[in-house]
């Protein structure tokens, strides 16, 4: 018992950048991820094609292949500027996880008439009034579930982040092992971590997803098109 | 140079041959969980939904972690790209059930009690009457799992399986070839997945039109 306080101290360290990891991501692909569906339901051609090979070229590439990349790629340079692997991961977990979400919030925003833009147009409001007053009110109590599925993704995907030597929980864990030669227990107490993390989350997506009507009835089939994977898969 | 890409590519093999693995995996056993869920015993389904809920939480690079270091530690010892095989494909396997489930779905229940009525078993009912109809509808989406394999199968590098990342990232540290490694692998992953993305989409595009009509 005392052994798993000791182990738990330990990780706790991990866990925190790990949270952080996973806070700083989120909160840079909810932004991300608006401007780029915003870009992809734009009226402007080049725009609408930009935001489409985004999606799809970053949709094809691993993340851990992407993490790798930068850091071999870009974190000698980073380092000199004073940006640390923690930096890369977010970037490229950012990067990685808009091109799916923003697909999501496509869907969302199309589910608005384009006649309320064409209202907003004869009010005299300009575009970015038209985004602020009309559009993203609506959209953001629907956009709430799909969002803390990608909080769920964003959470299992940083664990890549551990083979760029970010020191977050999975890291702290092997690091663990490498003293302990207790591999066993050891990653499943690192298991038993992220499920207590990542359950109040997916609990309260559900609920949600129940309370707004998505993925009841006709839903359900358009969740499993719109929403790929949690995990990069996936995604990945 | 030639070296570097002859390299990849026979990592690019092992690359598949771990997407494929984890696939079969995944479409078994997901099938598997979604019949049992949809015979409904009370302890089974239990197990069931706790089975999902922790596939779904914890992160596929520590279950291969668990499988390849833990069992090791324990006297089972499998080789890297197995471990990998087996990881992604049990994690896979979550959403896979879903897939099955939603596709079991779509058989109206008449059709159950018609089954019953002929004097089939439930089990009977399902494997000759509800399964062989969702066929079609599990397709696109099986397929779009297979694509997300072949992007996870890249974690297999984080045991050493010389997969195509694995390779990629020994020639970057030995030869400092970052820019021909990056655009190698990132090119096999953009001609190979892309479209097979698109197809799958088009699938889905047709079936929602015929289920409509």
């Amino acid at each position: 018992m005392s052994q798993l306080a000791s182990w738990l101290a330990i990780l706790a360290g991990g866990l925190i950048v790990t949270i952080k990891l996973s806070a700083f991501t989120t909160l840079f692909t909810i932004v991300w991820s608006t401007l780029l569906s915003l870009c992809a339901i734009s009226q402007w051609r080049p725009l609408r094609v930009a935001a489409a090979l985004y999606n799809d070229l970053l949709r094809s590439i691993p993340l851990l292949a992407l993490l790798i990349f930068f850091y071999y790629g870009l974190g000698r340079i980073m380092a000199g500027l004073g940006v640390s692997a923690f930096w890369l991961a977010v970037a490229a977990l950012t990067i990685n996880e808009s091109a799916y979400l923003a697909e999501v919030y496509r869907g969302t925003l199309l589910a608005i008439p384009q006649t309320q833009w064409e209202a907003a147009a004869s009010l005299g409001l300009g575009w970015a009034s038209t985004v602020r007053l009309v559009i993203l009110p609506q959209v953001l109590a629907p956009g709430v579930p799909s969002t803390l599925n990608m909080l769920i993704g964003v959470i299992k995907n940083s664990s890549l982040a551990s083979l760029i030597a970010v020191n977050e929980v999975t890291l702290t864990a092997t690091i663990l092992v490498s003293q302990t030669f207790e591999p066993m227990q050891v990653y499943l107490v690192l298991a038993a971590l992220y499920l207590i993390l990542i359950l109040p989350i997916s609990l309260l997506a559900r609920w949600l997803e129940r309370r707004f009507g998505i993925g009841a009835g006709m839903g359900e089939e358009t969740q499993g098109a719109a929403e790929p994977r949690l995990a990069p898969q996936a995604g990945a | 140079m030639s070296a570097t890409v002859a390299d990849l590519l026979r990592g690019g093999v092992v690359t598949l041959k771990i997407a494929s693995g984890a696939w079969v995996v995944s479409a078994v056993l997901g099938l598997a969980l979604a019949v049992l869920q949809d015979l409904g015993l009370a302890p089974v389904k239990i197990f069931q939904a706790s089975l999902t809920i922790t596939l779904r939480s914890v992160p596929q690079l520590v279950i291969l972690y668990l499988l390849y270091f833990g069992l090791g530690a324990v006297g089972i010892q499998i080789n890297s790209i197995l471990a990998a095989i087996l990881a992604l494909g049990v994690a896979d396997a979550a959403f896979t059930a879903e897939y099955y489930r939603a596709g079991f779905m779509t058989v109206p229940w008449t059709q159950r009690e018609a089954g019953f009525s002929l004097g089939l078993s439930r089990m009977g009912v399902l494997m000759r009457v509800v399964v062989p109809q969702t066929i079609p509808f599990v397709v696109p989406p099986l397929l779009n799992s297979f694509v997300g394999l072949l992007k996870t199968a890249t974690l297999a590098a984080a045991v050493g399986a010389p997969e195509i990342l694995y390779r990629g990232q020994n020639a970057m540290s030995r030869t400092g070839e970052i820019v021909l490694v990056v655009t190698i692998i990132m090119g096999l992953y953009v001609v190979v997945t892309m479209p097979l993305t698109r197809a799958v989409a088009v699938m889905e595009r047709r079936l929602r039109s015929y289920a409509h009509s």
